[in-house]
């Protein structure tokens, strides 16, 4: 093979299309062979021209910064990451059984609590969750479904096999990055894209709809879906205003909205006030409405959740849903799937250590410099611990916090992520990374062929968020049958 | 329609407008200046005084020379006038607008954006200013081009339109109102000898040379072209047919009454103008009073469809 993959190592960890510099997966020939075809000028080419696509397409996300917010590029690598169709197809199944589980623990919070009292978990951890509702007990949300979106992390270890890492079900993001990605290597790679049988991804956006208005209150008619959004200065608006209008739906903040007297949702419009059945909300539980959430959020509607509960609008995800996103909760959910489904579950768990057991405290304690220790509640990859890539020093200081509040802490050994080819300075080398598929739960349920691939650029760092120097792949999901 | 979005897209169609006519203002004006002989009163001056800004002008500069002058009207972003602050906002406000908007539209702004921005420097040359001008201009129409063939013509593009046409009525009078200038009785008898080609170039400057010579097949005469300017029917720039498109858009917006009963006054005002009959003095204050009718108008749409935050 030529010299972009020279010195190319696969000793680091799995590596998702290379066994050796020199030999590679099945799933990956059509693309290694490809790539060999091209000159290093003519790969340098396709990254500028994938750069200069995603400035004038004006795929972004915003940073907070001292210096004020700042609208930056989207960090893309052109190489894609590509994942065998049959292997697919399980993970698939694992996705939906995960996700069914878990609103049929969420359903079960908020009612009976029958999981806990079958002492399958210690009914403590639910209550001091931060983002147990006590407002939705009792709530019945259309198809028992909570959470209607999640985007569940994934991530395969040295052995081979994928793990799940987190379940995001509150407000998960990414999507309209995963579309927009394969938009672009449509544009730098066409040749390619024609010979290889790709599982097409741009159906999401339809389902996406579907979905929204399978859940709507009232079936009859048109539904009116809306996408609520924080406004301009969130990170994720570009995603908000991609997914409203790759749906049809208006792109409304909070003041958009009001809940009158008859506890029903309208928006303003230039015909005065219009009824919604349906919001697809991107605001935090906590923000959503002041009357019954924070006082202060000026970015929720007052009332809403009078109106949620009076059933004359849908939220999706539903409020609550976030108590089965949480690491500590995380940790039960193999359980769930036998407790709910009774089955197996298919997608492993990455084994947790809760800081709240005590013996599992001990340990954690012990092996503190081995482990990845995490905050029971947060997302985004802050607050967190590596323990191998930590000095001395970030390492007592985690110990004293986990001390102080062991509830919320989780700790997990650090898995050697698998890594993929990209593209650093003219030459492949491996980097980290990560999936994260997209599951939507309605009256059906909907996985998205493949996902975000997030890569973490810098060498040998493990975090691929984007707001800490993570960037992201194209994900193919390709048909090896008659190839 | 959401209250926002409609105010989003009007501003955006505002900004968008404004930065096109900025454009064209600047281009047109250099090709008259080479054209005169140097000492003319006319200069480079008379553009800041079209956008009444001379008073930020020379807060920030000491010179009112080309280099400037161009570089305050272009490139300055401390000047919420210029070319650059205008395309900024029109960015930013169909970025806020997507979902209304086809793919392109939104690609289209914000490659103008990026073009500016990496082009700032080279707009105090005289060159390459010509170069950055055509391609703004070019992107402009392309913009209203994409617009009119991609999109429906409902209630977003109205108020699309509707900006464009506001925006547009008013550089029409501010224009005019700089030509009532060259018709001071104390011009000089030099720059008497030029008016044709001032005349001409007031003309070029809403894109009406063309239609002005098939339209009253004479020479150039102010009186005439001012005319033309203000109660034209067929020209898209002239104040008149800006009305007349505002009357087309907001009669099929909802609540109307009361706009459409504005507009029928705003036409009389216009109408009632005799270019031949008034002073330079009494003309000026006429676009005066047509400028403030223009911002009432405003006043009346924001009220009307616009989202008012203090109700809550």
């Amino acid at each position: 093979m030529k010299s972009i993959w020279k010195n190319y190592k696969t000793d680091i960890a799995y590596d998702e299309l290379m066994y050796s510099e020199f030999q590679s997966r099945p799933v990956s020939h059509s693309l290694c062979q490809y790539l060999n075809s091209l000159k290093k000028e003519d790969i340098d080419k396709r990254k500028i021209a994938a750069e200069l696509a995603i400035m004038e397409m004006g795929i972004s996300f915003t940073v907070y910064s001292d210096e004020g917010n700042i609208d930056r590029a989207w960090p893309f690598d052109i190489i894609p990451r590509i994942i065998d169709a049959r292997e697919w197809r399980i993970i698939e199944k694992g996705l939906k059984q995960r996700l069914t589980a878990l609103n049929c623990f969420i359903s079960d919070v908020y009612s009976e609590q029958a999981f806990i009292k079958a002492g399958k978990m210690p009914g403590e951890i639910i209550n001091s969750s931060k983002n147990f509702r006590k407002e939705c007990i009792g709530m019945k949300p259309r198809h028992n479904v909570w959470a209607n979106i999640c985007g569940t992390d994934l991530v395969r270890d040295k052995d081979g096999i994928m793990y799940v890492l987190e379940d995001n079900l509150r407000v998960p993001s990414g999507v309209s990055y995963m579309l927009e990605n394969r938009v672009i290597t449509k544009r730098v790679f066409p040749e390619l894209l024609q010979d290889i049988d790709i599982e097409p991804i741009d159906d999401y956006p339809t389902h996406l709809h579907d979905m929204l208005s399978s859940i709507a209150p009232h079936q009859n008619g048109q539904v009116t879906c809306v996408v609520l959004t924080p406004g301009i200065y969130n990170s994720a608006y570009f995603e908000h205003a991609y997914l409203a209008q790759q749906i049809g739906a208006q792109l409304v903040e909070g003041k958009d909205l009001v809940v009158n007297d008859d506890d029903c949702v309208y928006m303003r419009t230039i015909d005065g006030l219009e009824k919604v059945d349906v919001i697809y909300r991107r605001i935090d539980d906590d923000f959503l409405d002041p009357e019954v959430f924070r006082k202060d959020s000026t970015l929720g509607v007052r009332g809403l959740m009078r109106a949620w509960k009076a059933c004359n609008v849908a939220l999706a995800n539903a409020p609550g849903a976030g108590v089965a996103d949480d690491k500590v909760v995380y940790a039960y959910v193999p359980e769930m799937i036998r407790y709910y489904l009774n089955e197996e579950p298919i997608l492993p768990n990455v084994p947790t250590y809760l800081c709240s057991n005590k013996e599992d405290l001990d340990y954690v304690l012990k092996h503190l410099a081995e482990l990845v220790v995490k905050p029971a509640n947060e997302s985004g990859g802050y607050g967190m611990l590596v323990g191998p890539h930590a000095t001395a020093k970030e390492v007592e200081n985690f110990r004293k916090i986990i001390q102080e509040d062991p509830r919320n802490y989780i700790a997990q050994p650090t898995l050697s992520i698998s890594t993929a080819p990209t593209l650093c300075r003219g030459k492949l080398e491996p980097r980290h990374i990560d999936l994260r598929p997209f599951i939507l739960q309605g009256e059906k349920t909907f996985v998205t062929a493949g996902g975000l691939t997030r890569v973490a650029l810098r060498k040998g760092s493990l975090v691929v968020n984007s707001s800490q120097g993570g960037g992201s792949k194209d994900t193919w999901i390709i048909n090896m049958e008659g190839s | 329609m959401l209250s926002r979005s409609a105010e989003r897209l009007y501003w955006l169609a505002r900004y968008l407008e404004r930065t096109e006519n900025i454009a064209r203002l600047v281009s047109v004006h250099m090709n008259l200046l080479m054209d005169l002989p140097r000492g003319v009163e006319m200069g480079w001056r008379q553009l800041i005084r079209i956008n009444t800004s001379e008073q930020e002008f020379y807060e920030k500069n000491n010179v009112a020379n080309e280099r400037n002058i161009t570089r305050f009207l272009l490139a300055d972003v401390s000047y919420s006038g210029s070319l650059f602050s205008s395309l900024i906002a029109a960015r930013e406000n169909i970025r806020t607008s997507r979902e209304l908007l086809p793919d392109e539209a939104w690609e289209q702004v914000n490659e103008m954006y990026l073009f500016v921005k990496n082009n700032l420097e080279t707009v105090v040359n005289r060159r390459h200013r010509v170069l950055f001008l055509n391609e703004i201009l070019k992107g402009c129409q392309r913009f209203t081009g994409l617009l009119s063939g991609y999109m429906s013509h409902n209630h977003p593009y109205r108020f699309i339109r509707l900006g464009r046409n506001i925006e547009r009525a008013d550089m029409t009078s501010r224009i005019l109102d700089l030509a009532s200038l060259l018709l001071s009785e104390s011009r000089s008898d030099e720059m008497r000898q030029y008016e044709t080609i001032l005349w001409m170039n007031i003309l070029k400057s809403l894109n009406a040379l063309l239609m002005y010579r098939q339209q009253m097949r004479s020479r150039v005469k102010g009186d005439d072209v001012l005319n033309f300017l203000l109660l034209d029917t067929n020209l898209p720039r002239s104040v008149s047919c800006c009305i007349a498109e505002m009357f087309f858009c907001i009669s099929k917006l909802p609540n109307n009454d009361e706009l459409l009963l504005k507009l029928i006054e705003l036409e009389s005002y216009v109408q009632a103008i005799d270019t031949r009959q008034t002073t330079q003095q009494q003309l000026r204050i006429i676009l005066d009073g047509l400028q403030n009718k223009l911002g009432g108008l405003h006043g009346l749409i924001a009220d009307n469809w616009f989202l008012r935050t203090a109700e809550e």
